[in-house]
């Protein structure tokens, strides 16, 4: 059965989301861009396999988690290449948001075992529910929480940012945001 | 299901989300991740990808024919 235009459609619009996961996994650019394309072929191969109507970003989710951690294996733990990392950002991102503070957080994100990682990028960016995250990860909705709690302890450790807002350089921002600390 | 929506406790300060969302707004992390991972999402896609499902569909297209 070939695969249907409305297939084809709906794994483009999945692209920019696929590529923003693979990006915070990987920490790579040009790694993740090679794990999306990695992942778009195989979804096309194996379109029949997945059901209409079911979470389409989940399923595609999970091929991209898998290729990365089996691409992990078969070369063993490489070192990061921040210098790549840093030229591929600069020349990809505009400056918004503050970059130097979106710079650190990338860095304390990068610091996270890929577990850890992968969790909290899953449930706090991707959009996804605990029961979802656990299905991609191939985990139980309890390793989810306690990978995504101990995430956001060491990344509140590495960026030193307690329970109550920080009043770091966007402190306007924050105070416009929010109420007062409860 | 629970997902992170923006636009649900953004306008109501104070008010504990359904289960007091650790990532939620009024979280450091949760608002640092999200535009780290929003500026990701808004970046503009390369074109090999819009070119590899070209060329994918074509080859099914070619396959059946025969």
């Amino acid at each position: 059965m070939a695969v249907t235009a409305g297939f084809k459609d709906d794994l483009l619009k999945a692209i920019p989301s696929l590529r923003a996961f693979a990006v915070s996994l990987s920490q790579n650019v040009d790694k993740a861009d090679d794990l999306v394309q990695e992942t778009l072929v195989k979804a096309w191969d194996k379109h029949e396999s997945f059901q209409p109507g079911t979470n389409l970003k989940a399923w595609l989710f999970t091929i991209l988690r898998n290729e990365f951690y089996s691409q992990m294996r078969k070369r063993g733990r490489e070192v990061q290449d921040t210098d790549g990392i840093m030229t591929a950002r600069l020349a990809v991102h505009p400056a918004q948001h503050g970059q130097l503070d979106l710079d650190d957080f990338r860095s304390a994100l990068e610091q996270l075992p890929e577990d850890q990682r992968e969790a909290i990028i899953l449930i706090g960016a991707s959009g996804f529910s605990y029961e979802e995250a656990a299905e991609i990860c191939g985990c139980a909705i309890g390793t989810i929480k306690s990978r995504v709690s101990r995430a956001r302890s060491r990344l509140q450790e590495i960026m030193q940012i307690s329970g109550e807002e920080d009043f770091g350089p966007d402190a306007i921002s924050t105070q416009v945001m929010t109420s007062p600390a409860d | 299901m629970k997902t992170l929506d923006k636009n649900t406790t953004a306008s109501a300060p104070g008010r504990e989300s359904r289960t007091a969302d650790p990532l939620g707004p009024n979280s450091e992390i949760g608002r640092k991740l999200k535009q780290y991972y929003d500026d990701l999402v808004h970046d503009e896609v390369p074109d090999r990808f819009a070119e590899l499902l070209g060329q994918l569909e074509r080859a099914e297209t070619a396959q059946d024919k025969d």
